[in-house]
């Protein structure tokens, strides 16, 4: 479904990301890990479309979408939730959700969708999105993603910031989203939570694709247990 | 005193709607439209030409209309393409200087060519009373006309989805450009209503004083001064201050004189701005 | 589109300043150089009253640049006011020479001293008030709009629109022909002289760190506020000093000779044109405009459309300036013959 080759992209001229090689086939969830630094945003942002990559290429579903810009790739089906959400502040979540299906009117049926999976959503719909928590700020920003009915969802630390009840949370929602026939690409931190989520993983290290292999494969790997899992 | 009220509410109304085009235009895009009050002279002096040639009053204000908007998608074509490619700080400075380059030119041409050109569109019949003060039915019309504008605007920008799209925008741009919104076309359907707006508030002033060639500048300033005070981005804000400072105005020039009531504006508006930068609806950073 | 380089702050437009690499004699040397230069001027245009005229207004006008390069190129300070300060500096002088009767130098002095005090007011309420480049242009823009009206409004100090006649000093040699260019050119040198040592000064470093990158300035100790001010003060300053001493020599101003549309849109393309925050650009850019004005005198109304037409041109293709623009096509010219030598 998406295939990513020699990607290159940086800021200023110098780049971050060298040579990184991935793919993610329809229903799968895979995982970037890396620490802090390694590229895994720029990485995202290069793939999406709000930067720019100065070598390589990006496919999705066939069709060549490198450097294309972010508001045309998301209408080709594949949303992003950044690290810093990026909602609109001072819009009621009614709206923020609304504009993810932007061009389209909301469809109601994925409102409803929305609304069972993050009920306090529902609760606050006139609330506006500044003055609501972290945790229901993370929730919104994956709504708003999801209001689009996205075939590849892609997510870039979602559980930043969150207490660990919350970001267990998250990703039982995000299983959920996986067994209805999402594809999922989440970039991750806090490892073991992304590694019991996903079918596969690659490990990002200042800016190259270092380690590849399933979610057990890499769960057993001594480096990977040293460098994330904490484990000596 | 009602009177000066009065008066100071049908100036402020226009002020207001005056701001909003500079206002949003910065809100959305970060650039700073210096040929804002070449905008509006522009499309009065299109509204003069087209009556001129016998073209009848009302087709001729939509042909200053869609002059107003011409001038808009001609700047968002031409002259900022470079200031696209800036950010934050950098983009507002180059967005300032280039639109002043514009505003020279078409001042200078307008000035040079046509001096003593200017719009009065006179409004017929006798005053009307309003809470016991007879107003004049121009100055009525132009009024009614802003509030019918200003509400239109607020219909666009609640309730409907390009509306919605474009405060996104003005919240947050990479937000916006998440959910599949394009910032520049937003930009350019911005500036091509700015350019509406100018026209409109050009046109409706003429119906209570000429305007002339020469207004261009002051009008700038003026939207500049209104806009700022309401806090750039906020058109509710624009609306506020426009009133506030209208009615400030009036009541200062019939009891002090034009030169001290200007003086007390301008005092006015920079005592707002440096209590409260970002204005008085405007978000704080 | 997808993110492009962010270029932020006053480095965009006045081009990022490479390190100074004149020693302190060739500094002084060249500023020499220039006032040799400027020094022969009167030798040929020395006869015609009218074109000395516009010569000293060039050279007060360099003067103007050189202040407000101070302030907007060495600190980041966007002030719209700079006719205004030039005005304190001038209808201080007049009406402390001719209403208040105190002697001219003492009335100039007293004039350039408000000016300077009134930009780094103007400077220390934008820094407390933590005022970005747009909101300080903006207010300084309307400190210039009131300082407008109260030139025309009143009218019983200033004389209004008709302008204030200045008896002080009618009868000096301020009012001749080819003594006031002598005298605007020695503020002139001093100005340069001034600004140069200032950039060299550990005042200098401290304003460049803080014009490029404010956050990271304070983070290595540096008091922004204090060295905005200072550059206000110093700025501010020569505006009023020129001012004044301008309006001495003019013996007649009036609210136009400091308005805005007249001296500050001037001052800002001048400077644009030279450089901002180049020694000499203020100089490049004057003494060229000062010419190009002279040359379009005869088209009238059209003069405008020609000067918009010239501002679009410049910032669109020189929206550096001319000094580094020029500096690096040097580099590179000197870079690719490196890089294009054989082993």
């Amino acid at each position: 479904m998406l295939e990513v080759s020699a990607l290159a992209a940086g800021y200023q001229g110098s780049d971050v990301i060298r040579d990184v090689a991935f793919h993610i086939d329809p229903g799968e969830a895979v995982m970037i890990i890396g620490s802090n630094g390694a590229g895994k945003t720029t990485l995202f942002r290069a793939v999406v479309g709000l930067l720019a990559p100065s070598a390589g290429e990006v496919g999705f579903e066939g069709e060549d979408i490198t450097g294309m810009p972010a508001q045309r790739v998301v209408r080709l089906g594949i949303s992003f939730v950044p690290a810093e959400r990026h909602l609109f502040p001072r819009m009621t979540v009614q709206d923020n959700l609304s504009l993810g299906a932007y061009p389209k009117r909301p469809d109601p049926e994925t409102m409803a969708v929305v609304m069972d999976l993050f009920p306090r959503l529902e609760e606050r719909r006139s609330q506006t999105a500044g003055t609501m928590s972290g945790g229901e700020q993370q929730m919104l920003a994956v709504g708003r993603a999801l209001m689009s009915n996205p075939s590849l969802l892609v997510l870039d630390e979602p559980t930043t910031g969150l207490a660990p009840k919350l970001a267990a949370e998250a990703y039982e929602a995000l299983g959920v989203l996986r067994k209805r026939g999402l594809t999922v690409l989440v970039a991750e931190q806090q490892v073991p939570l992304a590694m019991a989520f996903s079918d596969r993983g690659y490990v990002l290290e200042n800016g190259r694709i270092t380690t590849e292999g399933t979610s057990a494969e890499l769960a057993r790997d001594p480096e990977v247990r040293r460098a994330y899992l904490g484990v000596t | 005193m009602i009177a000066n009220i009065l008066d100071g509410i049908v100036l402020g109304l226009q002020f207001g709607l005056l701001a909003a085009g500079l206002t949003l235009v910065y809100g959305l895009g970060g650039v700073l439209n210096l040929a804002y009050g070449q905008m509006a002279v522009v499309s009065a002096m299109v509204v003069v030409f087209a009556m001129d040639a016998g073209v009848p009053a009302f087709p001729a204000v939509l042909l200053g209309l869609v002059a107003g908007g011409l001038f808009g998608l001609l700047l968002d074509l031409t002259i900022l393409r470079p200031v696209y490619r800036l950010h934050g700080e950098a983009r507002v400075l180059l967005s300032l200087l280039l639109t002043l380059g514009v505003a020279f030119i078409v001042d200078g041409f307008l000035n040079w060519r046509y001096p003593l050109k200017a719009l009065n569109l006179f409004i017929g019949g006798g005053a009307v009373e309003i809470l016991g003060v007879p107003m004049r039915r121009g100055s009525l019309l132009a009024s009614a006309i802003t509030l019918v504008t200003f509400a239109a605007l607020f219909v666009f920008f609640r309730f409907t989805i390009l509306g919605r799209a474009v405060r996104s925008v003005i919240e947050d741009e990479e937000g916006a450009r998440l959910v599949g919104i394009d910032p520049h076309r937003m930009l350019r359907l911005i500036l091509v209503l700015s350019g509406v707006l100018a026209a409109l508030v050009a046109i409706t002033r003429s119906m209570v004083i000429p305007v002339d060639v020469q207004a261009g500048f002051g009008i700038t300033v003026f939207a500049l001064i209104v806009a700022v005070v309401g806090g750039l981005g906020s058109v509710p804000g624009a609306l506020l201050a426009g009133i506030i400072l209208g009615i400030v105005s009036s009541i200062a020039a019939s009891s002090i004189g034009t030169f001290m009531s200007l003086v007390i504006l301008l005092t006015a508006a920079g005592v707002t701005i440096l209590i409260r930068p970002s204005g008085l609806l405007g978000v704080k950073e | 589109m997808s993110d492009r380089t962010t270029a932020t702050g006053t480095s965009a437009i006045g081009g990022v300043e490479p390190r100074i690499s004149l020693s302190l004699p060739s500094l002084l040397g060249l500023i020499g150089a220039v006032g040799v230069a400027l020094a022969l001027v009167p030798l040929w245009v020395g006869d015609s009253r009218v074109l000395m005229g516009v010569a000293v207004l060039g050279l007060t006008f360099g003067c103007y640049a050189i202040g407000f390069n101070v302030i907007f190129g060495s600190t980041g300070q966007l002030f719209l006011c700079v006719g205004a300060l030039a005005g304190i500096g001038g209808y201080g002088g007049a009406i402390l020479a001719d209403t208040v009767g105190l002697p001219i130098i003492v009335s100039i002095l007293l004039a350039t001293l408000a000016a300077s005090l009134t930009g780094g007011l103007l400077s220390w309420i934008a820094v407390r008030r933590s005022l970005g480049v747009i909101f300080t242009g903006i207010i300084t823009l309307i400190f210039s709009l009131t300082f407008d009206t109260l030139l025309l409004g009143l009218g019983w100090l200033t004389g209004g629109e008709n302008g204030f006649l200045i008896k002080s000093g009618a009868d000096s040699f301020l009012r001749e022909q080819i003594p006031p260019y002598y005298l605007m050119l020695v503020l002139v040198l001093a100005f340069l002289t001034v600004h140069g040592l200032l950039r060299r000064s550990h005042v200098g470093w401290a304003f460049r760190a803080l014009r490029d990158d404010e956050v990271a300035a304070e983070m290595t100790g540096i008091d922004v506020a204090r060295y905005r001010v200072y550059g206000a003060l110093v700025g501010a300053g020569m505006l009023g000093l020129a001012g004044a001493t301008y309006a001495f020599t003019e013996g007649r101003i009036s609210p136009n000779t400091f308005g805005f549309a007249q001296v500050d849109v001037v001052v800002i393309v001048m400077l644009g044109f030279g450089g901002i925050g180049t020694l000499f650009g203020p100089i490049l850019g004057a003494a060229t405009f000062t010419v190009v004005n002279e040359v379009l005198i005869e088209f009238g109304q059209l003069r405008v459309l020609i000067y918009g037409t010239l501002i679009l041109l410049l910032f669109l293709f020189l929206p550096r300036g001319v000094i580094p623009t020029v500096r690096s096509l040097f580099v590179k010219r000197r870079a690719t013959r490196a890089t294009a030598s054989p082993d």
